[in-house]
């Protein structure tokens, strides 16, 4: 438990010392002005009882500037604090992020991308509070404990002991409720991602469940889901509301326990009433900072099971920078080949192979079709040929170089890919096209358009080439979508192009379009594509048969 | 929103009678400490024992009430969130398709995960604390006018400047919020948009400028949270020496009466214990207003959703009348459309076609015609700005939208499969499904073959995407999803167009077999699917350009010959 808040706190790296002094310097500032204020009642409590108001007025303006020396302090410290507290919680997004994108593409087709949106959104805001909240509490407790309890010690060390006695002893009973709340904070964590979940689906399948009679299920699991989440969070509103009342129990019996400490000390006349009082004053304080340290120590371990959270998903493994491929590199390699696959085995995680000693030879500048019927792993040797996958067995080389010996950077440098559903991101179709190659200029951009046969229907909408695309880009057609990124693949610019039933979406007539912009794009390049119809396989030079 | 606050006011009702109950007993409590040091000093015997009895009494009462404070306010915030979430999934479900063209779905869950719990605050910390604090007040207040009614005057002298600094300073908060609510958008709409594309993103290896953009926007964030943190950590500098300059003048003024004797020592030492049970909720009550605008802008936020209008459930046909050939299925005169987003793009233009009843009909045209959008007229997904639509003779507009949309089935280019196994995904097509009949639309749809060869059989689950079924396979479940809807109308999206020669055939077969019996439109390309067509529309400007059958289109000489004749010299 404190392995991982040692662990979340090191993420501050250089400037956990400055948000640790902020930290300090606010409670120090609060701390003097609840001091300042204790003396002033000292002070006139004496003045009442000897009936001896000569100094009071200086007196209190002293306590005044005292006080208003406190405020300054603190907010000194507590914007320092908060700024650290919120870059730091910011870091731990981008953390979170650069973990998403790395990790290996079986993760992404085994898990609910909701499970890391919930991650982003949920577990780092709630961890995050121990920048921006929680460990200051709790350390301002603390520390209030040592200020208060050093003039309270000066007036009476006796009774002080006496008290001090009694605040461990409620503190350590609050304590209690540390691990059933953190557990809780996990649970809440699940239900939350399991809200995502449902409402992911919900919202990504809008069209399906506008048609079909599917809402009401999916609709069902949603409150399913979010009535799991409100029965979790009663569950951890009970434990919370124990430590409260506890909390009110020893907010009620400590003045009578401290009457009766004092009234005793008093009567010893080991002490004044005057001091009685400040020390009563500082007594409720101290006795606040004692309560906050066993109310906030359960909370600040409900915010660690965030943490942990965070911390189990940053410490899966990503992609490598290159696959430890098994077979030795073929060597046998001729000049003229651009890929060459050989002996290649594969299988899903789970799954039957799909791939059983597979090899094919691409030559440069060929035009290869590569068919088989549905589901024999057509798709598959595309992902492979991209570096999705570490191989079982056998090896893969472009231009030569085998896999192994280059990183996955380097391999996808070669080629551009067009997937079997173009993805187009949110933004302008500009950008959509740019991401091929980073810093294309709009001349560039237009020119792959072009070439893409894309330019004549970008330039039909309203914005061109600055035209946002939503979500679903639903005012694109697929023909038009599947267009953009071949002049995304062609901008890129690699000696090989591959494609995965690039033009299945397209109409006939966008077909030929596209059909001849690869004739145009072939000079030094190699092409592959994933090919089913007729028209295109007779186009090819080569054509590969996968399975059986 | 509201509505969800008053359904559990009960709860609120119940914490509030426990916090007047707990606050109460505090109250109680310092009386009979102000008296145990009033005898005390006027040097009398404290017979301890007195006091102990009465006192345990109200700390055990105190602590049974701050138990129920504490639950019944959690509880309230639970429960109006668990509302909220509930009837904001169920609006949003409603919701017509446009809305969703214009808002991400980052934004949606950032306002449904983030906006909620910004939301539940207000209800579990604000506005019981509010409530609380005037309890409190009240309570406080009433004891400190029994001692002596001059102190209140003092008081409450610094209540307007302070509310007047609130005010102030609390605008900019809120403004500082909505800033930073709007980058949290940004961020998981991004974020969200990189996971979706990571083929993409992995390919092409954009892990830095994703990263660079996404970071850009995090930076944005913190900056806002620092920004807002200067003015909140002034705001609270304002409020505490607000609240301790009349604590000073209170003091003296407590001094002043006490040398006057109007007071004794003990009511003093008491007053000063209950000065800050006064001051505080003073200066609260003032300052919640920093996070009463602060939640304002989720609640808004959220507001904003419960705001678009619902789709409406549309006239009053709810079922399908019985069938008659003489009827046509579907009818367009003069349809006007144009996607909200882009109004200068007029996506068809004063379009008019019949679909007769029984028959196969065929859209085709260019890439980007509109022949998807027409698809999605007919289901009533977005509303055409001009024309007459009538669907089996009636006017759309005066069928019940379900009934109308129970009339298609369709299978599209884009299938979607729900993270779940093979069998639900199939199973969405008819309510309470048997496995038998899943099985048989599976085998109808020539999937089930497959099905059974994989080792969880119909048990497999497909991820998000479905990423691990092939494109055809894919499709085949949407077509047994089709069979088991068993829709009179069966809307195909290019259906053979991402397959290979084998599964083409048996798509093709699943398709002749679920087209048995029903009005069959198509957005085809192949040639073979729209020789098959009883009819054929060319759609060209958003018009039909053309209407026939492939052999009287062949002769015409037009769009329709230019774009096939390629494809038939192949053929041939």
């Amino acid at each position: 438990m404190f392995k991982s808040l040692f662990r979340f706190m090191k993420l501050m790296g250089s400037r956990l010392p400055i948000y640790l002094a902020a930290i300090v310097l606010s409670t120090f500032g609060a701390g003097l002005r609840r001091v300042a204020n204790s003396y002033l009642i000292k002070n006139i409590v004496t003045a009442a009882q000897t009936r001896n108001t000569e100094n009071i007025i200086p007196l209190a303006l002293g306590n005044f500037a005292v006080f208003l020396f406190g405020l300054f302090l603190w907010r000194t410290g507590i914007i320092r604090y908060n700024i650290e507290g919120k870059t730091a919680a910011g870091k731990v997004e981008k953390l979170v992020f650069s973990k998403a994108m790395r990790l290996p593409m079986s993760y992404y087709e085994q898990n609910h991308s909701s499970g890391f949106m919930s991650r982003l959104v949920f577990d780092t805001q709630k961890a995050a509070d121990i920048y921006t909240s929680r460990l200051r509490r709790l350390l301002d407790a603390m520390i209030s404990v040592v200020i208060y309890l050093v003039p309270m010690l000066y007036f009476s060390w006796e009774l002080t002991l006496c008290l001090v006695a009694l605040c461990i002893l409620d503190a350590s009973i609050n304590i209690l409720f540390a691990r059933p709340l953190k557990t809780a904070g996990r649970k809440l964590s699940d239900a939350n991602n399991r809200v995502t979940e449902k409402l992911t689906s919900i919202l990504s399948g809008m069209d399906l469940i506008k048609i079909f009679p599917v809402g009401a299920s999916l609709s069902r699991e949603y409150d399913q889901a979010s009535g799991e989440y409100f029965r979790i969070q009663k569950r951890s509103n009970r434990l919370s509301a124990g430590t409260e009342s506890l909390g009110c129990l020893f907010d009620l019996t400590g003045p009578l326990a401290f009457l009766g400490l004092g009234i005793w000390f008093v009567s010893m006349g080991k002490i004044g009433l005057g001091e009685l009082s400040a020390l009563y004053s500082l007594y409720g304080s101290t006795r606040d900072s004692f309560w906050g340290i066993g109310m906030y120590l359960p909370q600040m371990m409900n915010c660690i099971g965030n943490a942990e959270k965070i911390f189990e998903f940053l410490d899966q493994e990503e992609e490598p920078e290159q696959w430890p491929f098994s077979a030795e590199p073929d060597d046998r390699a001729e000049a003229d080949v651009m890929l060459s696959v050989r002996d290649v085995d594969f299988a899903y995680t789970g799954g039957r192979k799909v791939l059983e000693r597979f090899s094919m030879d691409v030559k440069k500048g060929s035009f290869t079709a590569i068919t088989g019927e549905s589901g024999s792993g057509k798709s598959t040797l595309a992902k492979l040929l991209l570096g999705f996958y570490p191989l079982e067995h056998g090896s893969i080389s472009v231009n030569g170089k085998p896999y192994s010996d280059i990183t996955l950077k380097e391999v996808r440098e070669q080629i551009a890919y067009v997937p079997q559903e173009p993805y187009l991101y949110e933004t302008t179709i500009a950008e959509n096209i740019a991401y091929g190659r980073q810093g294309a200029d709009r001349e560039e951009i237009i020119k792959a358009a072009k070439a893409a046969n894309a330019h004549d229907f970008i330039m039909k909408l309203p914005d061109g080439y600055d035209t946002l695309l939503g979500e679903r880009g639903n005012t694109l057609s697929g023909g038009e979508r599947q267009r953009i990124a071949i002049a995304r693949a062609i901008i890129r610019n690699t000696p090989v192009i591959l494609m995965d039933e690039a033009t299945s979406a397209l109409d006939n007539e966008s077909e030929t379009l596209v059909q001849e912009s690869i004739k145009a794009l072939r000079s030094g390049r190699t092409i592959i594509m994933i090919a089913h119809r007729p028209s295109s396989i007779a186009a090819a030079d080569a054509v590969v048969q996968v399975g059986r | 929103m509201v509505k969800a606050g008053l359904r559990n006011s009960y709860l609120l009702v119940l914490f509030l009678l426990f916090s007047y109950a707990m606050n109460k007993a505090v109250i109680m409590g310092n009386e009979i400490i102000a008296k145990v040091i009033d005898t005390m000093l006027s040097g009398q015997q404290v017979v301890f024992s007195a006091y102990m009895l009465p006192l345990l009494w109200i700390a055990a009462i105190g602590t049974a009430a701050a138990y129920f404070v504490s639950i019944s306010g959690s509880h309230y915030s639970a429960a109006v969130q668990r509302d909220v979430r509930e009837s904001l999934g169920a609006h949003l479900m409603k919701l017509p398709f446009s809305y969703f063209d214009q808002k991400g779905t980052g934004s949606i869950i950032t306002r449904l995960i983030s906006d909620i719990s910004e939301m539940g605050r207000f209800f579990s910390e604000i506005l019981p604390q509010l409530l609380t604090d005037i309890v409190v007040l009240a309570v406080s207040t009433g004891y400190v006018v029994r001692m002596d009614a001059n102190l209140i005057l003092v008081l409450f002298v610094s209540y307007p400047i302070m509310l007047i600094a609130a005010n102030m300073l609390s605008k900019k908060l809120a403004e500082l919020t909505r800033k930073l609510r709007t980058h949290m958008d940004t961020r998981t709409s991004l974020a969200y948009d990189a996971v979706q594309g990571i083929v993409v993103g992995r390919s092409y290896n954009l892990y830095e400028p994703q990263k660079k953009k996404i970071y850009e926007v995090i930076d944005k964030m913190v900056e806002q949270g620092c920004r807002s943190t200067r003015i909140s950590s002034l705001s609270w500098v304002v409020k505490i020496t607000l609240t301790n300059i009349p604590v000073i003048i209170c003091y003296l003024f407590a001094l002043r009466e006490t040398m006057q004797s109007r007071i004794t020592v003990g009511e003093m030492l008491a007053f000063t214990v209950i000065l800050d049970r006064v001051l505080n909720p003073i200066g609260n009550i003032v300052f919640c207003l920093n996070d009463i605008r602060e939640t304002g802008v989720s609640i808004k936020r959220i507001q904003e959703i419960f705001s678009q209008p619902e789709e409406g459930t549309g006239g009053g046909i709810r079922r399908i009348p019985a069938s008659d050939r003489a009827v046509p299925a579907i009818e367009w005169r003069d349809v006007d459309f144009h996607y909200d987003s882009a109004k200068e793009h007029q996506v068809l233009n004063r379009m008019s076609f019949t679909i007769e009843t029984g028959e196969q009909t065929a859209f085709a045209g260019g890439s980007g015609e509109g022949k998807t959008t027409i698809f999605k007229l007919f289901c009533g997904f977005y509303q055409r700005q001009g024309g007459q639509y009538l669907l089996f003779g009636h006017p759309f507009e005066e069928w019940s939208l379900e009934a109308a949309r129970s009339c298609f089935s369709e299978v599209s280019q884009n299938v979607f499969l729900f993270p779940g196994t093979i069998r639900q995904n199939v199973a969405c097509g008819k309510e309470n499904a048997s496995d038998e009949e899943v099985m048989e639309a599976c085998k109808n749809a020539n999937i089930h073959d497959f099905i059974m060869s994989l080792p969880q059989g119909y048990d497999t689950p497909v991820g998000e995407r479905g990423v691990k079924l092939s494109g055809g396979q894919r499709q085949r479940v949407s077509i047994a999803r089709a069979f088991l809807k068993d829709a009179p109308i069966l809307l195909l999206d290019e259906p053979t167009a991402s397959v290979d020669v084998e599964s083409e055939q048996k798509i093709q077969e699943a398709i002749e077999r679920v087209s048995a019996g029903r009005t069959v439109i198509v957005i085809a390309h192949r040639l073979s699917t729209i020789q098959n067509s009883k009819r054929i529309y060319v759609v060209s400007g958003g018009r039909i350009a053309e209407a026939g059958t492939h052999q009287e289109l062949s002769e015409k000489q037009g769009i329709y010959a230019e774009m096939y004749g390629k494809e038939l010299t192949v053929n041939v």
